[in-house]
């Protein structure tokens, strides 16, 4: 029994080495960097240790709150909207009709896109005054005249919030739909004998079993979202002034336009310790275990 | 993200390896210069290095090829002069990052190889010194200009006000253009180059010769309800500009939708076209005019290329000489031919061949730069624009008044001031450089 826990940790050591290597030892680099004051631009200033001084830094400064609360808004949002167009989506996609294998493909078009040419995309269509969401909005009579959607917060939003659903919302649908066929087809037809309409069927039945399967989409989605940055980048690149500005897109400014390493490292950091709460958050206090029930 | 910091080691000891493997087992000097391979500019620069060469036989100059993109370019720079890699040994820098650089101790001062000062603008030279100090040598120029439809305003703007009158009175005509003027609004560096010709217009500063923040101070006030006047006052400027970057403007202006439109020289060789352009023929550059208060001057933001050599270079003296060459007047005209770049040597807007090389008209070339005005000459200089460029956005959308705004960023720069230990270099630098004229630092 000890030969084999002993064979057990030598088969599984490469791949804990791997991990230690791209994802521990970053990390450790990254936080030791962090307590330290760094500016590649400023070597006159040395390097010091400055202990927490970067995160005194962070929790004083205005900018970097409001960053966090532009990207819990956005995170929120889209991901709202994400789970109740996918699981519309998965609920259709996962009905039997003709060319449902084609459907399922179709509808991982946006997906497939780089999120970089989708932004220029969405950029393009919210740009200009005589731009196509401009021109179509006028037509329809939603708008009395054409206009400029990057100069006002609340609708500079709005080409981002719909560029993220429009790109995600098929991700989403394709996990929810993978949940669904897991859902063993003969409960429904035991409701349908004892009497349970569709909405009954689909709140007591789909929507506990489907439980794994949201909580996987909310995790992914979350610490997407939590990162967001080449949407926004492209789209609004943080405006007007700095009100749809993510944490990832300051930390990218702090780290690599004002090269601050020890500043944008305490930022890295943080943002690390958010989404990886947010991730506990979700494993314990759903408690819902992700690989496989233990029976 | 997480990762950069070890990312920047290996790309720096990959860069250290590259630096070890370039050099040559001979005896003559070599050295790299660091520009672009692409297109016109790249068969100029190789023309330029094999003359050199010939000349030169001692030396063998390698082109290593570096990012066109300016922030690109940057980072890569400070990425590898922070591992003290003596390659490039020649660094092509942007206006504004020489006296980062030199306070960094990256570039040789070239003071000891006593190049002629006077013979380049006043204002490339002033942007290329630090400490008292000349770093870099103005390779070409880059001015703001006023560009204006001279269909439809045939006499030049004298002051800000009368440019406001001859907007709205196109506009107002039948079958005008539909907006007065464009101009970079978008929050970027382009933003800024906008500022500081209204701002000079008015009288106003960003930083005083001592270093201390000015710019929320009275000028720069009026000068920022000007633009913002533009946009929901006398409504000249349409609101896309907050959004437009040159090209946007360009495309607006040469498709005949605007009147006015501040942009860089390069505009005006692009919009020649009548293939492309409705405007061929149709338009004419100034300088920014003045505001005409007390203090105010016509001004143009200045731009353009420096060379500097890599303070970690084995052979600063060969490097300098290939400055020297790449700088002397026949190259600069023969750059201004090949890539249409303005020479920063005024006594070359005599020269008949120039004539010929420039799209602009030379007499207003020349003004233009003679109005050219650095931004603020400051190593902390990039951190200072974002900073600026976020208030002065806020302001333009209205999420701020203009002085609420300035005042806001004044503080945050000094802040950085006090963050960077700036205060003391900045006296340094004021101290031994009492012979400039006031008003330089801006």
């Amino acid at each position: 029994m000890r030969a084999e826990a002993r064979l057990g940790w030598m088969l599984v050591a490469p791949a804990l080495g791997v991990i230690a290597l791209i994802a521990i030892f970053p990390l450790g680099w990254t936080f030791w960097e962090s307590l330290h004051l760094h500016e590649l631009r400023m070597p006159w200033l040395g390097k010091p240790f400055v202990g927490a001084d970067n995160y005194v830094e962070i929790a004083r400064d205005p900018r970097f709150w409001s960053a966090l609360g532009h990207t819990a808004f956005f995170t929120f949002v889209s991901i709202s909207l994400e789970l109740l167009i996918g699981l519309f989506l998965a609920l259709a996609m996962n009905r039997a009709f003709r060319g449902r294998g084609l459907v399922r493909a179709a509808v991982l078009v946006p997906w497939a896109i780089p999120t970089v040419v989708a932004a220029l995309l969405w950029r393009f269509i919210f740009e200009s005054q005589g731009g196509i969401a401009n021109e179509l909005l006028v037509n329809v009579g939603i708008l009395d005249q054409p206009i400029v959607w990057f100069i006002k917060t609340w609708t500079a939003w709005i080409p981002v919030i719909l560029a993220d659903v429009w790109k995600t919302t098929p991700f989403v649908a394709l996990l929810l739909l993978a949940g669904l066929q897991n859902i063993d087809l003969t409960l429904y037809e035991a409701a349908a004998v004892d009497g349970a309409n569709p909405w009954w069927q689909l709140r007591h039945i789909t929507l506990p079993l489907l439980k794994p399967a949201i909580l996987v989409t909310l995790i992914f989605r979350t610490l997407d979202g939590f990162r967001v940055f080449d949407l926004i980048y492209v789209l609004t690149g943080g405006g007007p002034g700095t009100t749809t500005e993510p944490v990832a897109l300051y930390t990218f400014n702090a780290l690599l336009q004002n090269l601050r390493f020890g500043y944008g490292s305490a930022l890295s950091v943080v943002i690390f310790a958010i989404t990886f709460g947010i991730a506990l958050l979700y494993v314990k206090g759903l408690g819902i275990r992700l690989a496989g029930d233990e029976r | 993200m997480i990762q950069s910091a070890p990312l920047f080691g290996v790309l720096a000891a990959a860069a250290l390896l590259s630096a070890c493997g370039g050099r040559a087992k001979d005896t003559g000097t070599v050295l790299t210069f660091s520009g672009s391979a692409l297109g016109a500019e790249g068969t100029l620069v190789a023309r330029q290095l094999r003359r050199f060469m010939q000349l030169n036989p001692g030396v063998r100059v390698e082109l290593q090829r570096t990012p066109d993109d300016a922030n690109q370019r940057h980072q890569l720079y400070v990425q590898w002069l922070n591992a003290r890699v003596g390659n490039p040994d020649i660094l092509q820098l942007d206006v504004v990052w020489t006296p980062e650089f030199a306070a960094a101790g990256w570039v040789l001062p070239l003071d000891r190889y006593a190049p002629t000062k006077p013979d380049f603008f006043p204002a490339t030279i002033q942007a290329n010194t630090w400490a008292g100090k000349l770093y870099a040598l103005p390779w070409f120029a880059d001015v703001g200009l006023l560009y204006r439809r001279t269909d439809l305003v045939p006499r030049e703007p004298q002051s800000l006000a009368e440019l406001v009158t001859q907007a709205k009175t196109a506009t107002a005509r039948a079958g005008g253009p539909r907006h007065g003027i464009v101009w970079q609004g978008a929050r970027y560096e382009g933003l800024i180059t906008t500022f500081v010709e209204y701002l000079g217009a008015f009288g106003g500063r960003i930083l005083d010769e001592n270093g201390r923040v000015v710019v929320n101070h009275d000028e720069g006030v009026r000068a920022l309800e000007f633009m913002r006047d533009q946009l929901y006052g006398s409504r000249i400027a349409p609101l896309d500009v907050l959004t437009w970057h040159e090209e946007e403007g360009r495309f607006a202006f040469q498709n005949g939708t605007a009147v006015f439109m501040r942009n860089w020289p390069y505009a005006f060789g692009a919009m020649s076209d009548t293939a492309q352009s409705r405007v061929a023929g149709r338009y004419a550059v100034s300088p920014m005019p003045s505001s005409g208060e007390r203090g105010g001057r016509s001004t143009a933001t200045l731009g353009g290329g420096q060379l500097a050599i890599n303070a970690y270079t084995e052979s600063p003296d060969a490097a300098y000489k290939l400055i020297a060459y790449l700088t002397a007047p026949e190259q600069m005209l023969e750059r201004a031919q090949a890539v249409g770049q303005y020479p920063t040597r005024p006594g070359l807007y005599e020269d008949s061949r120039l004539r010929t090389a420039l799209a602009i008209p030379l007499g207003q070339a020349k003004r233009a730069i003679e109005s050219a005005t650095p931004r603020p000459v400051t190593p902390i200089y990039t951190e200072l624009s974002d900073i600026l460029q976020i208030e002065l956005h806020r302001a333009l959308v209205r999420h701020a008044e203009p002085r609420e705004a300035l005042n806001t960023a004044a503080a945050r720069i000094e802040a950085l001031i006090e963050r960077t230990g700036m205060r003391r270099l900045m006296t340094g630098a004021s101290d031994s450089s009492t012979a400039r004229p006031a008003g330089s630092i801006q």
